[in-house]
């Protein structure tokens, strides 16, 4: 069984902050994480090869700073780890990204792929079901259950719907997309995390997965960003009263309830 | 890459389940028809499932030039592998300018892989789409957790394929006197042998617990509520309020409410008219799920909380004594006995 799980390294948004006077983004100091959600997908690959054996490649493309991200899968114990790193990538939207794993993964070998629901910077939850129609395979999207049955290479999953979940088998290769109601992941040790940071991250370039120029990166990205703003949200300023006239205070709710002909 | 300058149309792909359409199908047409007439082209509505005969009732106040109508044994369940293929048919076809869908689980799943299929671009979870001046299309969509925005182009290839976050629009009936046609279309799958199917659907949601995406009115429910009992208390505001319920990621880990209502970071992003957070901290991570919402009120015993740096009103108390009181309120008062 050969898991690949593809992870990306993106700012910690929490950490984000805004210039109040330029109203820009503040990125700064900002510390670099692997996505949350790519932690649910190498949890549930190791996981999945606890149980029925096999290897876990984990993949990211981005700076060589996003080194990093994958040292953190090799400290939570994945056997392999690769970035593709090159000049030619760089620029990608989600049909770029997609391309470019979809065909380093076919370099790698693969019989069931994982990614994250989304990555938090981007926030499109596209890269994973563009990834499988690239490879032309079935996807299981917002996974919160996983089941891989060995003999008829099978996997039942559950997908989270807007009201609850949908129980899907599909053979594999197969994609799946992982939410955080999958599993807990593993914090590594100090000693796993030391051990990591002399493992070897494997380096691709453009060459390697054999992906021409035009295909991948910017000149490859269908959608172009033309401008980016900090939007301005109509919060706080609010009146905030306080328990000592409570029945004064939930009147005033009444009456905002009643202006926004909500009752 | 070429762009066919001849690509015409604006097309909304709608969603339908057990027979209901969902309210985003008519806020797509309404923003799809001010798209329209900016271009001058026509407005199609998809709609792909099984037994579709009462849809196009639904669907002709709301200004399309033209229904197709997809039903067939095939497309009964969603598969975004068929769905996407049984478009990508029609898209080659017809060649249409720029393709929405709805930013739905479903949504986003067939959107991607149809962007994929053709190899064009795809705009995900849009909140704004237009046409500029020069008669581009552009997209307006978030990132970072919506600390930025982020205006996108897609120059080089058709269709234009966007998503766009459901309650960003209010779905607005068209006025217009033109009879859409009616077309309906059998879908045609390649013989691939099926590598999945849909075993079961299950409901965790109570159906009193409304959908987040849909509702004018959430109830966040964060780790003040202390105990799972107390959602009872909860869930008869939400009735009174006709409220959708959602909740902070202590409580769903706490087991106190299913995954699917977690509200932010690692949850869902929604846009109601109004978010009531109950003994909601007001976590960063929380609050990039209700950041659009258009009134923020807090009911939290600390006035420390960071919740209250982002309400729109608030109310420093305990929820306890805060939700009878508003429920007393808005109860419809008892019949007068003579
Ligand atoms: C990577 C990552 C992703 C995350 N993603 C999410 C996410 O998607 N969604 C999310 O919600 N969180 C997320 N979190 C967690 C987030 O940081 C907070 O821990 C969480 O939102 C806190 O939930 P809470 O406000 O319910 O609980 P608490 O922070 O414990 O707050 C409870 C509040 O209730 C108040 N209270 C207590 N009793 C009462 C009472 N009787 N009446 C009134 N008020 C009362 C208290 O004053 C307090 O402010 C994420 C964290 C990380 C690190
Ligand atoms: N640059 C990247 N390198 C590796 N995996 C990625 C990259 N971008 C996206 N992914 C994967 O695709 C998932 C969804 O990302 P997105 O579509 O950008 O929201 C992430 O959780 C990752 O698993």
């Amino acid at each position: 069984m050969r898991i690949v799980v593809c992870v990306k390294q993106v700012p910690d948004v929490a950490e984000i902050r805004i210039d109040e006077v330029t109203h820009t983004l503040v990125r700064a100091g900002v510390p670099s994480i692997l996505n949350p959600f790519d932690e649910f997908a190498v949890e549930e690959a190791l996981r999945i090869r606890e149980k029925h054996g096999g290897t876990i490649t984990a993949v990211s493309m981005g700076p060589l700073q996003a080194k990093e991200a994958l040292f953190k899968c090799l400290a939570m114990g994945v056997d392999r780890a690769v970035l593709l790193t090159d000049v030619f990538f760089a620029g990608a939207d989600t049909w770029a990204t997609a391309k470019t794993l979809a065909m380093a993964i076919q370099k790698l070998g693969y019989d069931l792929i994982i990614c994250g629901m989304k990555a938090v910077d981007g926030e499109t939850s596209q890269v994973g079901p563009e990834i499988a129609e690239l490879l032309g395979m079935p996807h299981i999207s917002y996974v919160k259950r996983v089941e891989v049955e060995m003999e008829s290479k099978s996997i039942t999953a559950e997908r989270m719907t807007e009201q609850g979940y949908q129980l899907i088998r599909a053979t594999m290769p197969c994609l799946l997309t992982a939410t955080k109601a999958l599993n807990v992941p593993r914090i590594p040790t100090l000693l796993h995390q030391m051990a990591a940071k002399k493992k070897n991250v494997e380096i691709m370039k453009a060459v390697d997965i054999g992906a021409q120029r035009e295909e991948v990166g910017l000149p490859g990205s269908r959608t172009q960003v033309t401008k980016v703003y900090t939007p301005q949200y109509r919060t706080g300023g609010g009146t905030i009263l306080t328990s000592e006239n409570l029945p004064n205070a939930v009147a005033t709710l009444k009456e905002l309830l009643k202006k926004e002909r909500i009752v | 890459m070429m762009v066919d300058e001849n690509s015409t149309g604006i097309w909304v792909i709608g969603e339908e389940k057990e027979g209901k359409l969902a309210p985003v199908t008519l806020e797509l047409l309404t923003i799809g028809r001010q798209l329209a007439d900016s271009l001058r082209q026509e407005l199609v509505v998809v709609i792909i499932g099984h037994q579709l005969e009462h849809m196009s009732r639904l669907l002709v106040d709301y200004g399309p030039d033209k229904i197709l109508l997809v039903a067939g044994e095939e497309t009964r369940y969603f598969i975004p592998e068929t769905y996407s293929e049984v478009l990508s048919a029609l898209v080659e076809q017809r060649k249409p300018f720029a393709i929405l869908f709805p930013a739905t689980y479903d949504g986003r799943d067939v959107a991607a892989r149809l962007a994929a299929k053709l190899g064009v671009g795809l705009a995900a979870d849009c909140t704004d789409l237009k046409i500029d001046e020069a008669g581009r299309f552009v997209q307006v969509r978030p990132a970072f957790g919506g600390n930025l925005m982020a205006v996108i182009h897609q120059p080089t290839a058709r269709p234009q394929l966007a998503t766009l976050r459901p309650r960003m629009v209010k779905p607005n009936k068209s006025g217009r006197k033109v009879s859409p046609s009616v077309e309906y279309i059998k879908p045609r799958i390649s013989a691939k042998p099926f590598t999945k199917s849909l075993l079961r659907t299950v409901r965790e949601v109570a159906e009193e617990s409304g959908n987040l995406d849909e509702a004018e009115v959430v109830i966040g429910v964060g780790r003040g509520i202390g105990s799972s009992e107390n959602m009872r208390i909860v869930n008869h505001l939400a009735t009174l309020l006709k409220a959708a319920i959602g909740g902070s990621r202590g409580v769903v880990d706490a087991g106190w409410l299913p995954h699917t209502q977690q509200i932010g970071l690692t949850g869902r992003v929604i846009s109601p008219k109004m978010y009531m957070a109950l003994g909601i901290s007001g976590a960063v991570q929380h609050l990039v799920g209700v950041r659009t919402a258009k009134e923020i009120i807090a009911i939290n015993k600390d006035p420390e909380a960071p919740i209250f740096k982002v309400a729109t009103f608030g109310i420093v108390a305990d929820m306890f004594s805060v939700i009878p009181l508003l429920a007393k309120e808005l109860e419809p008062p008892a019949p007068q006995t003579t």
